[in-house]
């Protein structure tokens, strides 16, 4: 008998051995390709979070863009200060003896030379200026009086091109004002403006007679005729003999500090009529120089040494201010010359008698930049109000540099250490990152986040880890495959819910009702697994012939009506609770016992989100569970082990890979949660571990403040930074929990 | 059937029975795995079952420690009696039962740990803890599972590093070391090379000193080997149960002399 083979042919089977062998190398190669893919952007999505928050790491820079010789801007008279405008076009230049010259800041050309007005033969003795951002300055005169001005600046535009037009205004009435009714010669002066409230103007002088006068100048407008009137407040400080080196008072107008040799008096003027002496610091060296930080509230002190401290005063437990030292900056290597502030950052650049000049910062510490610009010392520095350029005058020659100097807020220190911000009595962790005005000291800490991450994340899987895993080992190992076919679908169903949703029912309907309804939660908390394990115990002292009734593995829907009645009974009975134990009110009464309670706090997020995570955790741990080989658990039943025995000694140890793996999978995906912690934790950026107090996370901060950032900026980078550090954290974990995974399944391995 | 019961006599009343099976019926949802068994397993000898694929000879092997009970469906009548007592009566600690008599499956299956612990696990589970009495026992016990010799050294190995004969040496020391008096037998070398097939045979004949033994197999010269007594299962039916050497030499039935001649099976 013949046989006839069924096979196609050989020509066809060559054929379709060669397309059966073109599509194994497209899914190969396919296959490969999508593997890099997911490995490559993986790669994309760091270098490119690396790439916006690398400029944070860098410096400041100093390039040189002009020099010319000093007498062409000063004209041999010694300047008493320089400032740049903000298009950086002009600079001007205020001399000791009066003398007002504008000129172009890349060739040192005079634009407009004039001169302060001030009474015939009145001579100008001193001279001093206010927060940099106003631009106001004043003159001492001879005679007592007070001459108060602003660069001003007009903006045109003929033919498309930006001209400035520099000039002189007088705010407050070209008349001087009579700081010293006496007309003493004002040696020393001091003038702050006020940014809140009325215009008013405070001034602090010093007399050749050795009187110490203050003032606050205040105009108030006739709302009818519109004209302005004047007045003055006079006071003078009880005999205080030294001869003063700097006087610099506040724009708050409460504070007064007097260099004097190396020391630093700090008197408090809030009260103009009686103001008093609150301390006197020795700094140790001789001070030579003293600025303000914008804001007014801190002071840079420069001493002969070239160190550089801040200072500012602390409340103390008796609510009474001291002058602190906050921190010191980079030594400079000569004698400090001159400090100039940045106009709307907490940062200042010094420069010194070596001719250095240090670009410095104080949130972070840091000293950004110190570098010789000249052989001689630095005698004037302007920085502009932008930070782009610097402007010094040393010896006989004037330089202009352009400054690159965007992110100098930002330190390791700033990031993860305590820092002593200006007003606060001790070093914190803060986050807060912008306000309205531009004195702010932005507050960069990602400590509140990063404590506030893992919390939000502990507290979640404090709720999802026992249910996800208890749950997981019920349906997998005791429940009759006809309910688990329900209960499994169920429980992942819930995975699929939109977090948004979550978030909105936690934060407007779960935060409310926990509130009111605090015993009641507390009760299902603590009452639940009772109930649960009492009907358990309960359930196995039936009688055999009632427990026939229920198949095996469907003992747990009993459970559901016990539970759901208890719910209610929890919840109804939650008001008398309240009314017999806690006087009224639970909230109230963990009020009295000094617990905060927020109502979007950490247990409302640990159900949401717990609620989220469940699922995740539920999934992967049952598939683990239910996949640990039948021979095993039988092998462990022969051997006389009840199912217990059996789930503890064999069932957990070999699905430990998986279970561990769904933890960590499901805690990666906490830390990484947003939408949940952003509707339900209040976002405040606080540091603890109160249940009852709300947090931020690193995800919900992103959310909230990015939208509002200005692309580019330190604010913008260090969003990039938290988004950095997220990923980190969530890398670390994932990468932790993959290679314990490993190992476990290393280890329980040829099944 | 009526002729199995006059067959079940002789063995009956020439030993003392361990075992004694009356009237067993054992139905998986609405299909009859085992109609009526009637068998007396003698003590400390070796009976095996044989029989072609799917007659109920492991189903029945699984009635002696209720390892169906682990089935959803199995529903059991008649009567297993260990030492005249009934083993499915509802005051029956099942894992005591299960303590008593030991089981050893078809394919080996250590757990995964260190050959110690598997070892020792039994005797965890009865709450034994003393470490120098746990290091007694499971060097007794590896010894009468002869494989002391090869894992002596490396007792805290991974068990799932020996081979498959030694893995199921393994089991059957996991097996013994809980001191049972029945070891039940479900196929043990059907998964294993000849040599270490042979080695589990040298160890069951050692082990019947000790050790009342029932053995499912389905190879014929196996059971032919090892075994005192032997019982032919066909459709779950006893079909004859007889001494090994009256069995394999004159059987009365011909449903068995066509299965041990190879007829089919």
């Amino acid at each position: 008998m013949k046989v006839t083979s069924q096979l196609p042919s050989r020509e066809v089977r060559e054929k379709r051995r060669r397309i059966r062998s073109l599509k194994d190398n497209t899914s190969r190669f396919g296959i490969t390709a999508a593997g890099y893919g997911v490995v490559f952007s993986l790669a994309l999505i760091f270098v490119y979070l690396f790439y916006e928050v690398l400029p944070i790491l860098k410096g400041a820079e100093i390039t040189p863009v002009a020099q010319y010789d000093m007498a062409l801007v000063t004209q041999e008279e010694p300047s008493a200060q320089v400032l740049i405008e903000r298009y950086q076009e002009l600079g001007v230049n205020f001399t000791q003896q009066g003398g007002i010259r504008f000129f172009h800041l890349d060739s040192g050309e005079e634009r407009l030379h004039t001169q302060v007005s001030l009474a015939q033969a009145d001579t100008v003795s001193s001279f001093a200026a206010a927060e940099s951002l106003g631009g106001l300055v004043a003159y001492g005169s001879a005679s007592g009086k007070v001459q108060l001005l602003r660069p001003d600046y007009q903006l045109s535009f003929p033919n498309d091109q930006r001209q400035i037009t520099p000039g002189i205004v007088y705010p407050y009435g070209e008349q001087p004002i009579q700081l010293d009714p006496q007309g003493a010669a004002i040696q020393h002066l001091s003038v702050q403006e006020s940014t809140r409230g009325r215009p008013a103007v405070f001034v602090a002088g010093y007399t050749e007679d050795q009187r110490w006068l203050l003032a606050k100048v205040s105009t108030r407008e006739n709302l009818f005729t519109g004209r302005a009137t004047q007045q003055i407040e006079r006071s003078e400080l009880p005999h205080f003999a030294v001869e003063p080196r700097f006087i610099r008072v506040d724009k708050a107008f409460r504070n007064l500090y007097v260099a004097e040799g190396s020391r630093l008096h700090y008197f408090d003027i809030s009260q103009l009529r009686a103001p008093k002496l609150i301390q006197t610091v020795d700094v140790g060296e001789e001070i030579t120089a003293l600025e303000f930080l914008v804001g007014s509230v801190s002071l840079v002190v420069g001493t002969e040494t070239g160190g550089l401290s801040q200072w500012f005063p602390v409340r103390d437990e008796q609510n009474a201010y001291q002058l602190e030292h906050i921190r010191s900056f980079k030594q400079h290597p000569g004698a400090i010359t001159t400090i100039r502030p940045e106009y709307t950052r907490k940062g200042f650049l010094a420069g010194d008698s070596a001719g250095y000049v240090g670009v410095h910062y104080a949130t972070s510490s840091r000293t950004l930049l110190l570098k010789q610009m000249a052989e001689q010392p630095i005698e004037k520095l302007a920085v502009s109000p932008v930070n782009k350029a610097v402007l010094t005058f040393s010896g006989e020659q004037v330089q202009y540099a352009s400054l690159w100097n965007q992110h100098p807020q930002l330190s390791f220190k700033a990031l993860w250490n305590r820092v002593w911000y200006e007003g606060r009595s001790d070093p914190e962790y803060i986050w807060q990152s912008s306000s309205g005005n531009d004195e702010f000291e932005s507050k960069f800490s990602l400590i509140p986040l990063s404590v506030g991450t893992l919390k939000a994340a502990f507290f979640a899987m404090l709720f999802a880890m026992p249910l996800g895993i208890m749950a997981a080992l019920y349906t997998a190992y005791f429940m009759t495959p006809k309910l688990r076919g329900v209960v499994k679908p169920t429980i992942e169903v819930i995975e699929a819910l939109p977090t948004v949703i979550l978030g909105f029912l936690a934060g407007l309907w779960l935060a409310p009702f926990m509130e009111h309804n605090l015993p009641a939660v507390f009760a299902l908390l603590i009452g639940l697994p009772l109930l649960m394990v009492l009907m358990s115990f309960l359930w196995s002292c039936l009688p055999r012939s009632l427990k026939r009734l229920v198949p095996a593995g469907w003992e747990a829907v009993l459970l559901v009506p016990a539970l759901v009645l208890f719910g209610w009974a929890a919840v109804a009975s939650s008001p008398w609770v309240e009314t017999w134990l806690f006087d009224g009110s639970m909230r109230q009464w963990l009020t009295n016992q000094g617990i905060t309670y927020d109502q979007r706090n950490a247990l409302v997020v640990g159900l949401a989100m717990g609620f989220a995570v469940i699922p995740t955790i539920y999934s992967i741990a049952e598939d683990a569970i239910f996949n640990v080989p039948k021979h095993l658990t039988q092998g462990s039943l022969a051997l006389g082990a009840t199912p217990w025995q059996t789930m503890v000694g064999v069932v957990l140890p070999t699905a430990s890979p998986g279970i561990f793996s769904g933890i960590m999978i499901g805690f990666g995906r906490a830390v990484g949660e947003t939408m949940i912690v952003l509707m339900a934790t209040g976002n405040s950026p606080i540091v603890n571990f109160n249940i009852f107090e709300g947090m931020r996370t690193l995800s919900a901060n992103i959310a909230v403040e990015l939208p509002e950032t200005a692309v580019g900026s330190s604010h913008f980078r260090i969003l990039f930074l938290a988004a950095l550090v997220l990923f980190a954290f969530t890398f670390v974990l994932n990468t932790i929990a993959e290679v314990v995974r490993q190992r476990l399944r290393k280890r329980y391995s040829s099944l | 059937m009526i002729q199995t019961n006059e067959l079940t006599e002789p063995t009956m009343t020439q030993e003392a029975a361990k075992f004694s099976v009356r009237n067993l019926r054992l139905a998986y949802g609405e299909s009859e795995a085992l109609k009526g068994i009637d068998l007396d397993i003698p003590e400390k000898k070796v009976t095996a079952f044989i029989g072609p694929s799917g007659c109920g000879k492991s189903t029945l092997l699984r009635c002696f420690n209720r390892m169906n009970d682990l089935v959803d469906s199995c529903k059991i009548t008649g009567e297993v009696l260990l030492d005249g007592e009934n083993i499915y009566a509802p005051q029956v600690d099942v894992a005591e039962l299960r303590r008593q008599v030991g089981m050893v499956f078809q394919k080996p299956n250590p757990f995964p740990k260190s050959i110690f612990e598997n070892v020792a696990y039994g005797l965890r589970l009865q709450g034994v803890k003393d470490r120098r009495t746990l290091m007694d026992v499971v060097e007794k016990a590896l010894r009468g599972a002869a494989l002391w010799d090869e894992v002596k050294d490396r007792l805290n190995d991974n068990a799932f590093g020996l081979s498959g004969g030694q893995q199921q040496r393994l089991v059957i020391a996991r097996a013994i070391a809980i001191e049972p008096e029945v070891l039940l037998l479900d196929e043990p070398a059907s998964a294993l090379d000849p040599i270490s097939t042979l080695k589990i045979e040298e160890l069951i004949n050692e082990l019947k000193d000790t050790y009342t033994i029932v053995i499912v197999t389905h190879n014929m010269q196996q059971a032919a080997r090892v075994s005192d007594y032997t019982a032919f299962l066909y459709m779950g039916e006893m079909i004859e149960y007889a001494d090994t050497n009256t069995l394999f030499t004159t059987p009365r039935h011909k449903q068995t002399e066509d299965y041990i001649t190879g007829r089919y099976g």
